[in-house]
């Protein structure tokens, strides 16, 4: 392993406002980090706590849910 | 789009592609009409797209 | 859709116009064009960029931003070199579609069409104007549109704001109000009704992006009469904007900075340096508007804005042409919607007979069965360099080969291309595929087109999952190929876990009562059963009253003169006689239930109770004047308010017209008992100053006022009333008018501003302009779930873009119940809300994504903690045998899944995005952590 921290991260995005915002980000151009992988939810009322104790059992180093 | 005479009943023509003419004709394709959008220039949106955010609440415009 | 298309000619009449159209080339074939961009970056000529304002540069072959519709570039004639001098063309070659062609030619093309809506939006305020101003004579002043296009995050300065003369942070910040606007020097006499707000806005970005600056707005009167615009200024101030009333004189730069000339009310000079200077232009008619007016025939007003009638604003002269948006009259973006859906309803009515018959249907095959087995197919998009010079594609393709269900994968060089498409379908028949996973663009943009595709072969359209490698991969990790390639990789095996779960899920329509239920029968609820049964639609009219007309019947006459009276026999006329408006008075809603296209209401009126079945509502319940304590209305009968005023103006007493008069605005608003601005009172005084002055010249009228919101037209007939002697005074919020009785006199005590003293005088009367509030929304709010604003008037469903329904499907709102306004924006709403009401009328059924939930009945213990939860309303309580069971209303749901993460039995289950699905996809996760650590050791 590296010295350097390298997080994975989980991201529940609601679909309407931080999924659309993570396009006009790419549409942007504008850079950040790889380390999100996303999971696209109608609205983030859908998460249910379950799957952030879920997230983290399978590895995650943080979780990000963006509504 | 084809050339020459285009004939279609329960057809309307909307002048303008900015925010209005943009409302007006998705309102009334879905009241049941065929529209034909006429915008000068090459893209629709008009003002509306040159706009970062909107008042009062500051929300994305696009 | 014809974009750089020229209207040239318009003949015909009503359900038969013939219009002729020129469409400019564009040079690019919108069918095969990708909007790759790759011709930009290649064009060799530089452009100074109209949609940037000239902030930025682009070339010939551009498109104007990410988002545009058509989504096809463009090529600048007056630019490109191979069209001025016939050289050049290396875009040709480079555009791996092979979409640019010059040798398209101008077309012309005839339409035959039923009616015509003028939406031509509005000019701009000509550089002479702006020059009084030292526009153009000195880069660090600008007009509000640049400075718009600076403060924007993805504009060419992303979003920081510097001065062009040396690029510094400017320190301070003047914005000039009323540039191009309220101006006779430019025959521009109206206001423009929408720069107070921008320049706010403008101010308060500008602010967040340098909490530092010091920000002052140079304004006459601040017009922030919108529903709840008043209070985006309050925080405007409450974050050191500063307001400052004066008019500007001149602008003159000194040294690097700009020094300000104004005088300010109490008649001091000052000459104040600032950085950088923004000016708030004004909105004006259309360039081309005489040559609007010259094809259509249509008449313009002094301003040669549409010149439209306070009762029926947007038709015009013409029969079957109707004017939306800025033509009509300069007016913001949700008053623009509301014009736009008001013309679509109106000419709905005019067409009604030929409704349906333009509208092409497509025909899918029948979905086929699914069969046991999983068969995945996945399509990796390069989206021509888009994805492809980041992430390796072939890399990510062949990381799915192993997967479990994966039976095909492919890559295509842009998956959303007609061939592409046609490709993806043939492959669906030819390997039986029953589930697809397309890595490519965003599904908010393209996962229609894709259901599209597969339900043409036959498939759910349900069964696609889209992984976004482009927005939210290739285009954000740009200079790291190897992780942007790894993040692909671990999206595609995680779509494809859920796409493993992935079930048909049936379509759901639900038909529609095609009746409406309007409530309240003022101007607004008359013009909404009319609109609807011109467009074929009955319509239940529920007043609560005795007689229809609401507050029409109070007025007297409107501020252009019309009288209001007869407007009004007409209309409630036409409303007993129409077969299709059934009225009820003394009516009142007692129980209302169901979804849209399926309402079922009660209502009593006397002693008899109806019930109604119907499709959608439209609450057009009106308001009355506020009456605030305080001023000693209702306690001294020399105090009256303005719509008593008018009806004594109106009567035929002698002395009708008093000697003196002061009349105080905002008495009971903006901060007062009311917090908000009731947008009409201005207009209101004004309007009775006129007839006073009309009817005893000699009168002495004093207008104590905090802003003069004459906006839009109106602002001529407040120059009148200066004109004709009216005298208009400012006061203070922290400095009220007093209105006190001493012996038999009634006093009113204020600080003149102008005279910088304190004044008591003894008028014959006083006029409080009051205010609306609405009426009876808070029991309506209850009864439709539907919610208000902190004010009671009903919250729309958004601001801007859905300004006349509510969040509740199927409910409509219109007129004062929405928010104060005056009798010409009251009746374009509600022609709006005609409009969209009859939008699942016309349908006949409501159809609902499939991404509904669902309840799993045997799992379901009836606790109903999903039906408090919902904040849709679409869950009910039902009885199945003996217990109690929670039930979707799919038409009401919007998929939130807000019932599904809170149910204690796991029973609800959320189409496409199911438990089993979500945590597929997080076990998916998962696997990426193994197999880095594998990778490192």
């Amino acid at each position: 392993m590296s010295d350097d921290f390298n997080p994975k991260i989980l991201g529940f995005l609601c679909n309407w406002c931080c999924y659309a915002a993570a396009d006009a980000a790419g549409v942007s151009r504008f850079q950040y980090p790889p380390n999100l992988r996303t999971i696209r939810v109608m609205c983030t009322g859908r998460v249910d706590p379950a799957f952030i104790v879920r997230g983290f059992i399978e590895g995650a180093d943080g979780i990000f849910t963006g509504g | 789009m084809g050339k020459g005479m285009e004939h279609r009943a329960g057809s309307v023509m909307v002048v303008g592609g900015g925010i209005a003419g943009v409302q007006a004709a998705l309102d009334l394709t879905e009241l049941g009409y065929y529209v034909y959008l006429v915008e000068k220039a090459p893209v629709v949106g008009g003002v509306m797209a040159q706009l970062d955010k909107t008042f009062p609440t500051n929300d994305c415009s696009l | 859709m014809l974009t750089n298309a020229d209207l040239l000619a318009l003949d015909g009449k009503p359900g038969d116009f013939t219009a002729k159209i020129r469409q400019r080339p564009r040079y690019i074939d919108a069918d095969n064009c990708t909007a790759c961009g790759l011709c930009t970056q290649y064009c060799p000529k530089h452009l100074v960029d109209p949609y940037n304002e000239g902030l930025a540069l682009t070339r010939p072959i551009h498109i104007d931003y990410a988002q545009a519709v058509p989504a096809t570039y463009y090529i600048d004639p007056s630019s490109c070199l191979h069209l001025t001098h016939d050289t050049c063309q290396i875009c040709v070659p480079v555009c791996q579609s092979h979409a640019i062609n010059f040798s398209q030619q101008p077309e012309e093309i005839s339409l035959k069409i039923g009616a015509v809506i003028l939406s031509p939006g509005f000019g701009r305020i000509s550089k002479e104007t702006l020059a009084k101003f030292s526009y153009g004579k000195h880069p660090d002043i600008v007009t509000a549109v640049e400075f718009e296009r600076m403060t924007t995050a993805s504009g060419p300065f992303l979003g920081e704001v510097k001065c062009f003369s040396d690029g510094r942070h400017p320190k301070s910040i003047a914005f000039i109000q009323c540039v191009g606007s309220r101006d006779l020097g430019c025959n521009n006499g109206y206001c423009s009704s929408v720069c107070c707000m921008y320049a706010i806005k403008e101010a308060l970005v500008a602010k967040e992006h340098d909490p530092e600056v010091d920000i002052t707005v140079y304004y006459m009167d601040i017009r922030t009469q919108g529903k709840e615009f008043d209070k985006a200024q309050l925080r405007a101030e409450a974050m050191g904007i500063k307001f400052v009333r004066a008019k500007v004189a001149d602008v003159t730069p000194w040294e690097n900075r700009l020094q300000l000339t104004y005088s300010t009310l109490d008649g001091r000079h000052e000459f104040v340096p600032h950085d950088m200077v923004v000016l708030s232009v004004g909105l004006e008619a259309p360039k081309d508007a005489h040559g609007i007016a010259k094809i259509t025939g249509i008449e313009l007003n002094q301003y040669d804005f549409a010149k439209s009638d306070t009762f029926d604003p947007l038709t015009t002269n013409v029969d079957g042409v109707v004017v939306a948006g800025a033509f009509q009259g300069p007016k913001d973006i949700p008053e623009s919607v509301t014009q736009a859906s008001a013309a679509a309803g109106l000419v709905a009515g005019m067409l009604e007979k030929q409704r349906g018959q333009g509208i092409v249907h497509t025909e899918y095959p029948e979905e086929k069965a699914m069969g046991e087995e999983v068969r995945i197919g996945v399509f990796v998009c390069h989206c021509g360099i888009n994805i492809a010079s980041v992430v390796d594609v072939h890399k990510v393709e062949d990381s799915v080969e192993d997967m479990e269900g994966v039976v095909y994968h492919t890559d295509s060089l842009y998956s959303c291309s007609a061939d592409a498409v046609e490709t993806l379908k043939e492959r669906i028949i030819e390997h039986n595929l029953n589930r697809v996973v397309i890595a490519a663009c965003s599904p908010r943009t393209h996962e229609p087109l894709f259901q599209e595709t597969l339900k043409s072969a036959g498939l759910n359209r349900c069964l696609i999952e889209m992984v976004n490698i482009r927005d939210q991969c290739s285009w954000v990790h740009a200079g790291e190929p190897d992780a942007a390639t790894n993040k692909s990789e671990d999206l595609v095996r995680m779509a494809v876990a859920k796409a493993r779960g992935m079930q048909p899920l049936p379509e759901q329509t639900v038909p529609v009562t095609p009746k409406a239920v309007i409530v309240g029968a003022g101007i607004a609820g008359m013009t909404v059963a009319l609109t609807l049964a011109d467009q074929g639609f009955d319509s239940v009219l529920l007043e609560k009253g005795k007689t229809l007309g609401g507050n029409l019947g109070l007025l007297n006459h409107t501020l252009d003169a019309s009288e209001t009276a007869a407007k009004l026999k007409q209309l409630v006329a036409k409303v007993k006689k129409n077969k299709k408006i059934d009225v009820i008075t003394s009516a009142e809603l007692v129980d209302f239930s169901g979804f849209v296209g399926n309402f079922s209401s009660v209502v009593a009126s006397g002693k008899k109770e109806h019930t109604i079945d119907h499709g959608v509502v439209v609450l057009a319940t009106g308001g009355h004047e506020h009456r605030p304590g305080g001023y000693l209305l209702d306690e001294n009968k020399k105090v009256l308010t303005q719509m008593e005023l008018e009806k004594r103006l109106a009567g035929r007493a002698k002395n009708r017209a008093p000697d003196s008069i002061v009349m105080i605005q905002c008495a009971g608003s903006r901060g007062d008992d009311l917090k908000y601005c009731s947008k009409v009172c201005c207009n209101h005084a004004v309007k009775n100053a006129l007839q006073i002055k009309e009817l005893n010249p000699d009168s002495q009228v004093i207008v104590l006022y905090r802003d003069m919101r004459t906006y839009g037209y109106a602002e001529d007939a407040y120059r009148e009333a200066r004109l004709k002697g009216v005298i208009f005074i400012p006061y203070e919020i922290e400095n009220r008018p007093e209105v006190y009785e001493k012996g038999r006199k009634l006093h009113v005590k204020f600080f003149d501003e102008l005279m910088q003293e304190e004044m008591d005088i003894t008028p014959d009367l006083v006029a409080l302009s009051v205010g609306i509030v609405p009426d009876g929304t808070e029991d309506l709010s209850k009864l439709l779930k539907a919610p208000l604003t902190d004010d009671k008037f009903f919250l729309e469903a958004h601001v801007k873009l859905r300004p006349v329904e509510l969040p509740v499907s199927g409910v409509y709102v219109c007129g004062l119940a929405h928010g104060p306004k005056p009798v010409d924006e009251t009746i374009a709403q509600a022609q709006a809300a005609a409009a969209k009401a009859a939008i699942p009328l016309v349908k006949g059924a409501v159809s609902v994504d499939p991404i509904v939930s669902t309840v799993d009945q045997d799992k379901c213990i009836g606790c109903s903690l999903c039906v408090s939860l919902c904040p849709f309303g679409a869950i009910e309580m039902i009885k199945v045998g003996k217990r109690r069971k929670a039930q979707t209303i799919s038409a009401s749901c919007k998929a939130c899944g807000i019932c599904s993460s809170h149910c204690p039995t796991f029973a609800i289950s959320m189409g496409g995005f199911t438990n089993e699905q979500i945590t597929d996809q997080i076990i998916a996760f998962g696997g990426v952590k193994e197999k880095e650590t594998a990778d490192v050791a």
